[in-house]
Order: C-alpha cells, then sequence, then structure tokens
C-alpha cells in the first residue's frame, strides 16, 4: 500500500464526523431519575425505566436538554426551538426497550460549524492548501501565514440516550466472535449522549483529529462531559470516501468504528484512505459496509455490509411531549456560557502580546491555559515580559511532557505556576541559560523541588560577575597568543574558539553575554 | 355468619366509608368476606386472575388502625372500598401478566401511579384481573389464562379488551375496578357488563406503571356501578403526575356537579351514528330513550356532524398497531418474560421466545405495526392517520360550540356468545362509537340504561365529554342515573348467590418471579391463545399444555 | 384485495420483529396483513393537503421535564429478579453473532 502523502496526491478523501459524548456530568440519567457512575456494580444503577420494564415511562432531564443548546450555541448552531423526540426501533440486548430514544429529522441544534487552524505539520496532508498564497481560497479552506484555516459545517447535534454495556464471554479478547454468551449490564443504559455530525467537509486525517481535539476542549470548557475516549465517554465515528483530484462527484463512503484515541482516529481514517486507493487503482469496488480500525493489527476489517439502508421505523415518541424552547429558556443557557477556546486564545494575545500560533496552541489543552493563566497571575508587573517564555514552556516543554504520559496531570503535578514563573525568571536575569532550564525542568518534575534550589544545589548559577570573566578572558588570551594573531588578521571565525575556552574554564556557568562582550572588548 | 352474607363489594363506595366511619364494620371484615366472596363466585366468571390478600388484610390494618384512633374524618374517598385492577397495571410484589403466556412469570417490582393512588385513597386491593392478552380484542377470548364470562349471562363475553375488570364489578366481586381504554375497552365491556365504565380525557390519569399498547390512545379509568362512585374513584387517581410526561395539571372535583341536573345543558346527537348499519334496534332505542329523558329533564337536543368519524378505524388500525409493535419490542427474553430454553444464539432465543409468548393476535399486531412504519409505508398510512386525528379532533371541536356533551350508543349491540361469529362490518361500525374518541382523546364513558327489549342483556349509553371536561359526562350521567337507578348487581350474583364450586384463584403472596402464574390456557380453551413452556423452572405444565399453537381464527375490528 | 405485502415481505418483517414463523403461520399471516392492510384503505383516499398532523393528542401540553436529581433505583437483587438467566450480577444471553456485530 503506498503512503498517505503520496495517496493524497492523487485522490481527495471526503471525511465525515459522528461524535458521540455522554454528559457524564450530569446526576442522572436521560429519562430517569437514575445515578450517572462510571464502574459501579452492574445492575445497581437501574429502575423500571432504564430496565424497560412494562409499563415505564420516560420523563426527560432538563439538565440533559441544556447542556445539549449550551453544546450548540458554542458551535455555532442554530437552537431549533420546535423539535420532538423519536424512537428509532431494532432489538438489540444492550437497549432495554429495543428501541433507542433520539431525535427526527429536527434535532435542538442544526446547522453549525468550527474553523479549524491547521498549522505545521499536520497542514501538510492538505496538499492543496500548501501551494496557495496567504488569504487565497482551498474550497473551505484558506491559506494563513502558518497554515491554513478549514471550515467545517456542522449538521446537527441531536440528543438521545446510551444503550447498556456487554462483555462477551468464552471468545477472545472479549469479541463478539467466539464468544458463548454475554453479560448485559444496564448501568449506563439511558446515559445522556448528544451526537454531533458533521458535513463532509474535512479533507484530511489530520483535520479530523484536529476537529475532534478542538471539539473536546469546547465541551470540556462547557462542563457538559468527561470527555474520556479511554472510557468511552466521547466516541468517533467517520464516514470516508476517496475522489480523484478534479472531480465533483462523491465516492463510496465506508463507515469506521473503533477509532477510540486521537492516535486512533488519524491513523485509522488514513490507513482506510490508503485501502481504498488501492482498491480504486486496482480496478476494485468500494462497497458501502462498516469497518472496524483494530489498531494493533494497523488495519481496519469489515464488521457489516450494509446492502440497503438501515430501515429503524422512526415515529415521534408518543410517551415524550414535544419541545417548544422559549426564547428566555434559550436565553438562560448562553447566559451560561464559559469562555471557549477560541476567546480565550483571542484575549490571551491581545492581553498578553502573543502571536496568535501561540495563543491557539495555548489553549489547545484546558490544563495549559490554566496553566498560562495562573502563572500570568504570579508574574504581576513582569506579565507581559514573561508571557512569551511562559507560554514557550506550556507549548513545548509541557505539552511534550504530557504527550509522554499519558497519566500526567498537570494541575496536580510538581510544576506549579509558581515554580514555573520562577524558572523562567531564572532564565530572563540570566541565572541560567536556556538549555540549562531544560535540566530544571526535568528535575523539578523529578525531585519535586523549587527550581531555584535546584539550580543551587547543582551549581548551576552563571557567573555574572564581570572581574571573574574578564580573568578567564584574559588568561585564556594569554594562552593562546598565536590565535590572537590571527583573529586580529581576519580570522574572526575564531570567536566561537575563545568562547568555548572560557567557557570550558568556568564549567559552563560563565554568562556568555558577557563573554562575547569582554572578548569583543579585548581582541577589537 | 358466613361471608357472602355480608357482600361489600355489592356496596357503594360512599356507604362503605360512612360504615367504616361509623365502625358498623371493619376494614378487615371487608377485605375478608370480599375475598371470601371472590373465592366462591369468581369460579363462573373467571374475572380474577390472582388475589392480593396479604396486601388486603394489610390496607385493612391500616385502616382499622386509623378509625381506632378516632382519625376517620381523615379517611380516604375510597376508605374501604374493595377494589381491584386489570392485570396490565404493575403492581409491586404481584404478577403483571397483561393475560399473556408472554408475562406469565413476571413478578412486578414496582406499582403503577394509577393502582398507588387507589390504595392511597383507601381502597382494599383485592386482586388482579383478566383481559385480552396486552388489551388486544373485545371479549377476553384472547386471554392465555382463558376468558371471562359475562355475569348476566355466563355463556357470553364479558367485553374487552377490559372484560375482567367490567365482569367484577358487574358480578359485584369489587365496588371498583381499573381498566384501560385504546380503543373501547372500557366503554364496550361496561355496556355488556352493566357498569358505569369512564374513559377520562387522554393524559387526565397518569399511565405510568400501565403496560402499554397504544401509547397516544391509552388511558386508565373506573368502573363502578354508580355514577357517585366512579366521581369518587376519577377523583382519587386523576392528577398531574411527574412520572407520566402526557399527565395534566388539571384540578376538578368529579363529584362537584353531580346533582347539578342537566337543565339548560346541549346534549348532542350525531345522526350518522343513530343510522348506523349494524345498531341493532334494541341498543338503538335504548339511546333514543335516554336521549328522550334528557329533554324531559330539561335539557336540549342538537344534532352534530362528526364528518371525518368515519376515518377513525382506519386511524385507529394505524396508529395502534405502530405504536404497539414499539412498545411490545421490550419483550425479549433477556430481561424477564418468557425465555425459550436451550438456544445457543440470541437470534433462536428471541424469535421461538416471541413467537411462542405472544398470541396470535399480538404478533399479528406487532407485524403490522413493523409494517406500517417501514420505508416507503409510513407516508401511505402512518402520517395521513396523524393528519387525520387532526381532523377527528376538529371535528369535536366544533361540535362542542354547539353542545355540552354528546350522547350516542357504545356498541351497536348487547353481549355475544363465546366464539361467536360476528358480522365483520357490523363489528367495525361498532368500534366508530367509541374509537373516534380515543383519537381525538376526550372522554368518553357508558352508562349502563337497563337491558335490550331483545336480548334482555344490558345496554350502555356512552356520553362523550369535550377535552378535560369529563365532569360534564359525568354530570349527564348522574341526571340520566336518577332516571334508571344505580347499576345493579348481576342476578345470578346477588347477596346470598352460590355457585357450588369456589375458584382457585392464585395469590399473589406464592409469586415467584420466573415461575407461571398457574392457570395458563391449554389451546383449546383459548381461541387465539398460544402456549409456551416457562421459562424459569422445568415443570409439568409444559407438559400439560404442549408446544403446539392455534393459530386464531382473525378478529378484527373488536373494541379495544 | 390487493397484495399489498407477500409471503416473502412477511418472513422479512418477521426477521426484523424478532418472531418465528413457521410456513403455515408466514401463509397465514401473509393472508391476514393483506386483509388488514386493505381495510386501511380509507386513511389513503382522504384528501390532507394543508392538515398537520397530530402526534400527540395533548393540546399544547410541551417542554415537559424534571429537575437532575438522583432518585432511588433497584438494587441489583430486584434489577435481576425476573431474568431468565443471570451471572455474575448482569443478564446473561447465548450468543449474539449475527446480530449486527458490535457496535
Amino acid at each position: 500500500m503506498r503512503k498517505l502523502e503520496e495517496v493524497l496526491q492523487d485522490w481527495e478523501a471526503v471525511i465525515g464526523l459522528e461524535v458521540h459524548a455522554e454528559l457524564t456530568t450530569l446526576e442522572t440519567k436521560m429519562f430517569c431519575g437514575c445515578k450517572l457512575e462510571f464502574g459501579a456494580d452492574p445492575n445497581t444503577h437501574t429502575c423500571p425505566v432504564c430496565l424497560g420494564l412494562p409499563g415505564a415511562l420516560p420523563v426527560p432531564n432538563k439538565a440533559a436538554i441544556e447542556s445539549i443548546v449550551l453544546a450548540g450555541l458554542a458551535t455555532n448552531c442554530d437552537i431549533e426551538k420546535r423539535s420532538m423526540f423519536y424512537r428509532k426501533n431494532y432489538m438489540y440486548p444492550d437497549m432495554s426497550k429495543n428501541f433507542q430514544t433520539t431525535q427526527g429529522p429536527v434535532a435542538f441544534c442544526m446547522r453549525g460549524h468550527l474553523d479549524l487552524d491547521v498549522d505545521g505539520p499536520a497542514a501538510k496532508e492538505r496538499i492543496t492548501a500548501a501551494k496557495l498564497a496567504e488569504g487565497e481560497e482551498d474550497g473551505n479552506a484558506v491559506r494563513t501565514a502558518e497554515g491554513y484555516t478549514a471550515h467545517v459545517g456542522i449538521t446537527r447535534i441531536h440528543m438521545e440516550e446510551d444503550a447498556g454495556k456487554m462483555n462477551h464471554v468464552g471468545g477472545s479478547e472479549g469479541r463478539i466472535a467466539g464468544a458463548t454468551h454475554s453479560l448485559v449490564d444496564y448501568n449506563r443504559c439511558g446515559t445522556p449522549l448528544i451526537e454531533l455530525v458533521t458535513e463532509p467537509d474535512l479533507r484530511t486525517p489530520e483535520e479530523a483529529r484536529l476537529f475532534m481535539q478542538k471539539l473536546r476542549q469546547i465541551y470540556l470548557a462547557l462542563g457538559i462531559s468527561d470527555c474520556s475516549m479511554e472510557e468511552g465517554s466521547l466516541r468517533c465515528d467517520g464516514n470516508v470516501s476517496l475522489r480523484r483530484r478534479g472531480d465533483k462527484k462523491l465516492g463510496v463512503k465506508t463507515e469506521l468504528k473503533n477509532m477510540n484515541s486521537f492516535k486512533n482516529l488519524h491513523d485509522g481514517l488514513a490507513y482506510e484512505i490508503c485501502r481504498q486507493a488501492e482498491v480504486l487503482e486496482e480496478g476494485g469496488q468500494i462497497f458501502q459496509e462498516t469497518r472496524h480500525w483494530d489498531p494493533s493489527a494497523k488495519r481496519t476489517i469489515v464488521m457489516r455490509v450494509k446492502e440497503t439502508a438501515d430501515d429503524y421505523r422512526l415515529f415521534p415518541e408518543p410517551d415524550l411531549a414535544p419541545y417548544d424552547l422559549s426564547d428566555e429558556f434559550i436565553e438562560s443557557v448562553r447566559a451560561k456560557l464559559p469562555e471557549l477556546p477560541d476567546q480565550k486564545a483571542a484575549r490571551f494575545a491581545k492581553a498578553f502580546g502573543l502571536s496568535a500560533y501561540d495563543a491557539r496552541h495555548l489553549v489547545e489543552h484546558r490544563a495549559t491555559a490554566n496553566f498560562f493563566e495562573a502563572c500570568m497571575e504570579l508574574a504581576g508587573a513582569d506579565a507581559a515580559k514573561l508571557a512569551k517564555p511562559v507560554a514557550n514552556l506550556a507549548i513545548n516543554d509541557v505539552t511534550a511532557h504530557m504527550n509522554a504520559h499519558d497519566d500526567f496531570d498537570l494541575e496536580d503535578s510538581p510544576l506549579t505556576p509558581a515554580r514555573a514563573v520562577e524558572l523562567v525568571r531564572l532564565v530572563a536575569d540570566d541565572t541560567i541559560s536556556s538549555k540549562q532550564a531544560k535540566e530544571v525542568f526535568a528535575a523539578v518534575l523529578d525531585e519535586d523541588k523549587d527550581p531555584a534550589a535546584i539550580v543551587k544545589e547543582r551549581g548551576m548559577e552563571q557567573v555574572s560577575d564581570t572581574g571573574a570573566i574578564e580573568a578567564v578572558v584574559d588568561a585564556v588570551l594569554a594562552a593562546n597568543p598565536d590565535k590572537v594573531e590571527q583573529y586580529r588578521g581576519g580570522k574572526t571565525g575564531l570567536m566561537g574558539f575563545f568562547v568555548g575556552q572560557c567557557m570550558k574554564e568556568m564549567r559552563g556557568q560563565g554568562n556568555p553575554k558577557l563573554i562575547n562582550e569582554l572578548l569583543g572588548k579585548k581582541l577589537g | 355468619m358466613s361471608a357472602l352474607d355480608h357482600a361489600f363489594a355489592c356496596m357503594s363506595a360512599s356507604d362503605i366509608r360512612a360504615g367504616l366511619a361509623a365502625k358498623e364494620f371493619s376494614a378487615r371484615e371487608i377485605a375478608e368476606s370480599s375475598l371470601a366472596r371472590v373465592r366462591a363466585l369468581d369460579g363462573a366468571t373467571h374475572a380474577f386472575l390472582e388475589t392480593t390478600e396479604a396486601l388486603a388484610l394489610e390496607q385493612a390494618a391500616k385502616l382499622d388502625a386509623a378509625v381506632a384512633s378516632g382519625e376517620a374524618d381523615g379517611l380516604g374517598a375510597l376508605a374501604g372500598v374493595p377494589v381491584a385492577f386489570k392485570d396490565n397495571m404493575n403492581l409491586a410484589g404481584t404478577h403483571t401478566t397483561c393475560s399473556s403466556a408472554m408475562l406469565a412469570n413476571y413478578v412486578s417490582p414496582y406499582t403503577a401511579t394509577c393502582v398507588a393512588r387507589a390504595i392511597e385513597a383507601g381502597g382494599i386491593p383485592l386482586g388482579k384481573l383478566n383481559m385480552d392478552e396486552f388489551a388486544f380484542g373485545s371479549s377476553t377470548e384472547t386471554s392465555a389464562f382463558g376468558p371471562s364470562k359475562n355475569p348476566w349471562d355466563l355463556e357470553r363475553v364479558p367485553g374487552g379488551s377490559s372484560g375482567g375488570s367490567a365482569a367484577a364489578v358487574g358480578a359485584g366481586l369489587a365496588t371498583m375496578t381499573l381498566g384501560s381504554d385504546t380503543g373501547g375497552s372500557i366503554r364496550q365491556p361496561g355496556s355488556f357488563c352493566g357498569a358505569v365504565a369512564v374513559k377520562p380525557t387522554y393524559g387526565v390519569v397518569s399511565r405510568y406503571g400501565v403496560v402499554a399498547f397504544g401509547s397516544s390512545l391509552d388511558q386508565v379509568g373506573p368502573f363502578t356501578r354508580s355514577v357517585a362512585d366512579a366521581a369518587l374513584a376519577m377523583n382519587a387517581i386523576a392528577g398531574r403526575d411527574p412520572l407520566d410526561c402526557t399527565s395534566q395539571d388539571i384540578r376538578t372535583d368529579y363529584t362537584a356537579n353531580l346533582d347539578a341536573g342537566v337543565r339548560g345543558m346541549r346534549i348532542g346527537i350525531v345522526p350518522a351514528f343513530m343510522e348506523a348499519k349494524g345498531l341493532t334496534a334494541e341498543v338503538k332505542a335504548k339511546v333514543e330513550e335516554a336521549a328522550e329523558h334528557l329533554r324531559e329533564l330539561g335539557a336540549e337536543l342538537v344534532e352534530v356532524d362528526l364528518p371525518n368519524a368515519q376515518a377513525a378505524m382506519s386511524a385507529y388500525y394505524v396508529l395502534g398497531p405502530c405504536e404497539a409493535f414499539s412498545n411490545l419490542a421490550r419483550f425479549d427474553s433477556v430481561r424477564y418474560g418468557y425465555c425459550d430454553p436451550g438456544h445457543k444464539d440470541l437470534g433462536g432465543q428471541y424469535e421461538a421466545s416471541r413467537a411462542k409468548g405472544f398470541g396470535a393476535e399480538a404478533r399479528r399486531r406487532i407485524m403490522l405495526g413493523s409494517y406500517l412504519l417501514s420505508a416507503g409505508v409510513y407516508d401511505t398510512y402512518y402520517y395521513p392517520a396523524q393528519q387525520v386525528r387532526t381532523l377527528i379532533t376538529q371535528d369535536y371541536a366544533r361540535a362542542y360550540e354547539q353542545v355540552d356533551c354528546i350522547l350516542a350508543p357504545v356498541a351497536p349491540r348487547t353481549s355475544f356468545k363465546f366464539g361467536e361469529v360476528s358480522d365483520p362490518t357490523d363489528m367495525y361500525l361498532s368500534d366508530m362509537f367509541t374509537i373516534s374518541i380515543n383519537i381525538a382523546g376526550n372522554g368518553g364513558m357508558s352508562l349502563p340504561v337497563g337491558l335490550g327489549a331483545d336480548t334482555n342483556l344490558p345496554v350502555g349509553v356512552q356520553l362523550i365529554s369535550p377535552q378535560f371536561k369529563d365532569e360534564s359526562m359525568l354530570r349527564v350521567a348522574a341526571a340520566l342515573e336518577t332516571v334508571y337507578g344505580p347499576a345493579p348487581v348481576a342476578p345470578l350474583f346477588r347477596e346470598g348467590a352460590d355457585f357450588k364450586a369456589p375458584a382457585t384463584i392464585p395469590d399473589a403472596a406464592d409469586a415467584v418471579p420466573g415461575v407461571d402464574l398457574p392457570g395458563l390456557a391449554t389451546e383449546s380453551d383459548v381461541p387465539g391463545g398460544v402456549h409456551q413452556a416457562s421459562s424459569a423452572t422445568e415443570r409439568e405444565l409444559s407438559e400439560r399444555l404442549g408446544a403446539a399453537e392455534v393459530v386464531a381464527a382473525q378478529v378484527e375490528g373488536e373494541a379495544e | 384485495m390487493t397484495q399489498h405485502v407477500t409471503e416473502h415481505d412477511v418472513r422479512d418483517i418477521a426477521e426484523y420483529t424478532r418472531i418465528g414463523l413457521t410456513d403455515e403461520e408466514v401463509a397465514q399471516m401473509t393472508v391476514d396483513l393483506n386483509a388488514i392492510i386493505d381495510s386501511l384503505r380509507p386513511i389513503t383516499e382522504y384528501d390532507l393537503e394543508g392538515v398537520e398532523p397530530t402526534f400527540h393528542p395533548i393540546g399544547g401540553l410541551s417542554n415537559v421535564m424534571r429537575d437532575d436529581v438522583e432518585e432511588p433505583g433497584f438494587t441489583q437483587d430486584v434489577a435481576l429478579e425476573n431474568a431468565p438467566k443471570q451471572q455474575d450480577g448482569c443478564f446473561l444471553i447465548p450468543s449474539i453473532l449475527g446480530e449486527g456485530g458490535d457496535r
């Protein structure tokens, strides 16, 4: 199979996402008062409603409706005042009523969008955008200084309920295949779930990943879900099809499941794009089917072939009154909107003089954004001066550490905002070099000590005493008269040699700026 | 004194409450004697599927304690009243079978709101009542436990689907029972058994805990032998329930204007109903007689048109099955109900359990509903049926601009014999009198007006209220009752009756989840019934009953 | 009488509704359903142009909701009380292969 970047030269990928988020921060389920709790003993959070007992009736959770309206407002959706719940009828054992209560043609939230800023290596996957000049358009994208901005349409966000959980016994890896029987736990059954469906506006796996990351940041900022892809409270399915560059007609799409991390989302889509390209290039045909991404085998496998569209016998749920949301209700929800990541980035850029790029990457994680803000508060009058180095620390060092350590929790780590400010101040006042700062950063996390203490312990303070440095400079020049001669004869490249010798004498602790200055003066 | 000598269940609710408060008798006496009467006489009617002795005695003890401590004034409106519930209503610790083999082993872990309210009002729960399977039928002949019999003629059906509820009141085995009505299932058996039978406006009584058939059509209501008792029952069970989104916050004292008379009221007559093909002369004569009485009592009779009422039947046979198909999907052998043994794959278990657990009529409704909702078909039937609902609702709204209440037949004829083959056209027309009310959602009731001239069997007339004005039909009914008198207990069951064949009715005290309620009928007993083996324990029942199924003769167009 | 559904259709419906029917039952059900569907014809012949449907016969009732407050539910024992088969606090079902796979 060819590589993604090669495939994308010839083919355009058309990707849409369906993102399910459980409203885990609520107290109770969608249609009953059972507690929402992950990991409880099986079937200990159930009642007549969520067990689907004969005669039980649903009553919607008001806070869930507020949550979905929040999600809609935060993703630029129109809030539909009039909508209904529907029954989606199909028999499956994890769904106690054997129908899912969901929404019909009109969802609470319709016609939204998110703008994705794609930069760095991620921007390279959209090859057409790379060829544009700044400000030039490429379909739904506009070229920017660092990459491009893609406008991604959101078809709808609708309210529904989650199913229970099944544990397949007797086969391998808990999969259905080979299992002799299954155990059903309805604790999760009836958990409020919002499903966001995008337009097929995504063109690369990186865009899909960025979209999910951005959406996750928004949901986290709204506080409506813990958005744990690992525990399944944030789930994503992808629809992908290919068409030859320049073609208008859409190809046959496949639906991709089990992409339960950002990496899997990217890699699963990338694999599927390459697979489809290979099939098509060999004259084959893509079938409309559901495929399962297997991260360990690094491939997608067929789960189910869809010969005909599923017929769910959808009809309006007679047990639930329709909705006719008032302006007052919608405005009361709008009033609860917190600052969203994009707004926060704009504020950071303005208040602290950061570049748009830095500000955007700072807010990619709520933790780094909060961390940055806390640091700025501690920096006080120096905030403007320290903003850039703190931002660099957060974007580069902290983010790299987070990416490398899944369980790293910045808010509960030895790197407190106070220590971070202390660390950047040590660099700013030339106590240590930026190279040494990396060592101190690692040591803070390892040893849970203050940066100043580490610097002192390790004897890392820079020598900025002019007298002491001058003595060393004089000694080095005296020991190398021939080199001094050559320098003065025009071989100015020897400056590096003199600096190196001085540093060596001072065991790396000389202030490089002062050394340079003094050498220049004495040699000049 | 024999338990049968004091037939409390033949008394009115207000007499029982008064006697209890005056300490003429105790609630314990009521409970014991009423249960004894049921055991002695229900062998003839088979209204009861299960008795609830422990709950009855527990409730009696509470009532007696209240009387003893001088709290008689605080007694609920139904204090001491022997009550019983259609078996599609959950009552914790008792079976809720819906008269289906599917739920023969199901024991409820919770209680329906209407049941809880009847008990909170002081009712003494005697047991659970027979019905057509999942309320699909109009005769109780589809009950998996065998049909109930009409107390006025044991050779005849009590009507349905709430046949047990009507028979129990007609036989004086309970003072008040609850039934449910999706297309006529309260009113038609009420007419057949000579009981006051009220289907309130949709949303007046909570449906929470009542096993759903047609969710947008179902409504719970009482059977009694007097209008005053019906009003007391309505006061007890009506009102907003936070557990039912479609229940309404209507606060009405249904007893308030029972004595107001009908002078000045305008009563609607629908000429198309009176001329309907199949309406028997004796029923027509009774409706005309009732109209004449109302005129004599000072009401004005006004002819009203319901031009779209003839479409109600088709709309009903679309909407009912569609909702039923979805409501009955939960019976899948996983969490409760019949589970066919020995399957290695879920698909096989599903298909065998649902094939054997559901009777023929239930299977037909489920499959019909599934077809009607399928892609492409939905727009042909389901959507137009909901539009027709709008037209019928508008018809009624227009009619109620001219009248306060409508008088109509309930059913075109009196009770028929078991297995009697009816002209389907007659049956279709008969439903038209009740079904359009469920489609529009307003209130309707059957009031007994004596016996038909030809068959000498009970006849009811139907009074139809505007939405949420159920008190107006009760007011008209109370006025007519001054002429006809309260409904009598069927002659065979009046005090001193003795059938010398006491019934063996299972009691809820023996209810064990997973073990079938005894009495599942064999296929020969029940036209349309099917048998299935039970899920939890192997037992002789399955051998006794065999696994064969009998596909019922198609029963169409019945009131439900 | 119009043939609205064929035996093949009835088999599809039986599969979808998970009701196992014998060949004779399929044949009988086909006859029954066609007869019933035929009787629904009036609904298809109505002039319903511009008529809004009434999905909920509840007047103007809308936005009925509850507060996000926990209510007591069942213990595990009660939840499983009616279970035909159970194991380890869960409802037990036989292999679900062929039910549409994982979701």
